[in-house]
């Protein structure tokens, strides 16, 4: 797993994807400090992470799923994987993990407005932490979400749009029946930033990103037998 | 030593590959033969455990690709068709990712790495990014990357295609190089290139094998006739005679009037005569000058053609079966 993931999270700076990612999680994150933080003049950060994973992620997660499949299936790399003695499950967490390492970056230049913001007040650092806890569970579940999807399609340009599909609709989907907020991945996101750990949101939240990884492990396995 | 068992590999009602089976011993170099869409590749992926195979069993120095996976793929090195790699890392990058993932100790891997580097020629271009190497480079990178971690058994699919003459006599001399230490699969469809590589052949034709031999013998097998082919001077035109006077000779073919008053002919006789010696006799006393003569050779290619022509007659007498086989095809491509 470690081999893989080395080479992913490498091949995120050797290509413009890993500083696209981030510019854009930086772009919309100030754009809201200044919304929301500066606008109210509160020490708040909450709405600030709120509203970045709300826009941000839907840009940033498509950008970094997309190729992780359908790129090497169409290049054919794929072949050199799955010959290679390594596990299906170690080259899917390998990936896994590379994008999940990439919302961690982010994550961690975005600690710059809490620092800003403690000059002038008091920030809760327990909140601070529990809020970017819960925007890591939310992009781990959606990236599980984009890995299934590039696994799917050898297209990236479809497996992008199939992930930002799925992380759209649940919000209007609502409107229909109550039972789509359980996989809409925002609404889960709302109580951490008060500072609240709900079991109920954690747990739907891991269920999701494990189902995912199992079902991308499964398809490809599978994929040997009918291919 | 691999072994193939019975190996049936079906998409959907199409039979890719037919109840195949052959051995291959350790430190043997062989080459596998066939027209495009024969199933050579499927053959391949499914001995490097990239396919599954729909039945039988494909066994690599005792473990089935199947059930202990990790050990069989451990011993393979591949290079697949279309040279598959990254273009964002650098060709030593690259080689040791492979390296990685093919469980090289981490003691030992700068070393191999450094070791296949120099073996495939790679020195100059090793820190450059695969995506500027020229076709051939991309090719040895690939090679590179099959060879790392000294593995067993090599399996290279199409290892010359889109390379330069100069190119392709380089890889085919590290490739026979390899032969001495490895068990080496090519597939290829220049027949050349395996007769002078390959210890020996399997020529396989819509998904079953028709033949497995060296390739002399299947040059020897292909030859019904001796041809010799003349080049004379003959201003009496006694050439024509020649049939009454050397009975064993079946047929006499003008194929050339040359500019400077020589013919040239050819001489078909049955396979078990030699004429050389008796030509050489009869001639000059007929009052023909010889300018040239030789012995046309059999080669790989009438075996192969010749093999894939009775297996295609022996299947399809009538129209229908062309048809069949038209529409088999069709269903291939649309799979692809």
């Amino acid at each position: 797993m470690w081999t893989v993931f080395k080479k992913e999270f490498k091949s995120y700076f050797l290509s413009p994807i890993g500083y696209v990612a981030i510019g854009i999680f930086m772009l919309m994150y100030s754009i809201f400090f200044y919304l929301t933080t500066i606008t109210y003049g509160s020490v708040f950060m909450g709405d600030l992470y709120y509203a970045t994973a709300r826009y941000g992620l839907l840009i940033m997660i498509p950008l970094l799923t997309m190729r992780m499949f359908a790129e090497e299936r169409k290049s054919g790399t794929e072949q050199l994987l799955l010959t290679s003695p390594r596990s299906v499950t170690s080259i899917v967490l390998g990936k896994f993990f590379a994008a999940v390492a990439v919302i961690l970056i982010t994550l961690i230049f975005s600690i710059v407005y809490p620092v800003i913001i403690s000059f002038f007040g008091n920030v809760n650092i327990l909140t601070l932490i529990v809020t970017m806890l819960g925007f890591l569970l939310v992009a781990m579940a959606a990236i599980s979400i984009g890995m299934l999807a590039s696994s799917i399609t050898e297209n990236q340009i479809i497996a992008a749009i199939i992930t930002i599909v799925v992380l759209v609709a649940p919000w209007f989907l609502v409107d229909i029946s109550t039972i789509f907020s359980s996989i809409d991945l925002i609404d889960k996101f709302i109580k951490f930033p008060s500072g609240l750990i709900s079991i109920a949101d954690l747990v739907s939240l891991l269920s999701i990103t494990v189902m995912c990884i199992l079902i991308t492990i499964i398809l490809i396995k599978r994929r040997k037998m009918v291919k | 030593m691999i072994e193939v068992r019975n190996v049936t590999k079906k998409y959907g009602s199409t039979i890719a590959v037919d109840n195949i089976s052959f051995d291959v011993k350790d430190g043997e170099v062989v080459g596998f033969l066939g027209p495009n869409g024969a199933g050579k590749s499927t053959t391949m992926n499914m001995i490097t455990g990239f396919i599954e195979p729909t039945s039988g069993q494909i066994i690599i120095n005792g473990n089935d690709i199947s059930k202990r996976p990790r050990m069989a793929k451990k011993d393979i090195g591949y290079m697949p068709e279309n040279v598959p790699l990254y273009y964002e890392l650098t060709a030593k990058e690259f080689i040791t990712y492979m390296a990685e993932l093919k469980l090289v100790k981490r003691n030992e891997r700068k070393e191999q790495v450094e070791k296949v580097i120099k073996e495939t020629g790679l020195e100059e271009v090793k820190n450059k990014l695969i995506r500027n190497l020229s076709r051939g480079y991309k090719q040895r990178v690939s090679m590179a990357g099959a060879l790392v971690g000294n593995p067993d058994v090599i399996i290279l699919d199409e290892p010359t295609v889109g390379l330069d003459p100069k190119q392709i006599t380089e890889i085919r001399s590290l490739i026979k190089e390899l032969g001495k230490k490895h068990t080496v699969i090519l597939s290829s469809h220049i027949l050349s290139e395996v007769s002078q590589i390959c210890e020996r052949v399997i020529i396989i034709n819509k998904g079953k094998i028709i033949a497995i031999d060296t390739p002399e013998n299947l040059e020897k097998s292909a030859l019904e006739k001796n041809s010799i082919s003349l080049t004379v001077e003959d201003s009496k035109n006694n050439m024509t005679k020649l049939k009454e006077k050397i009975k064993e000779i079946d047929a006499i073919e003008l194929v050339k009037d040359n500019e400077d008053g020589t013919k040239q002919y050819i001489i078909t006789t049955s396979a078990k005569v030699d004429l050389r010696k008796k030509l050489f006799e009869i001639l000059p006393k007929e009052e023909i000058v010889i300018f040239e003569l030789k012995k046309t050779e059999t080669t790989l290619e009438d075996a192969f053609i010749k093999l894939i022509d009775t297996t295609k007659n022996a299947k399809n007498d009538g129209t229908e079966g062309k048809k069949e086989i038209k529409q088999d095809n069709k269903k291939k491509e649309e799979k692809k």
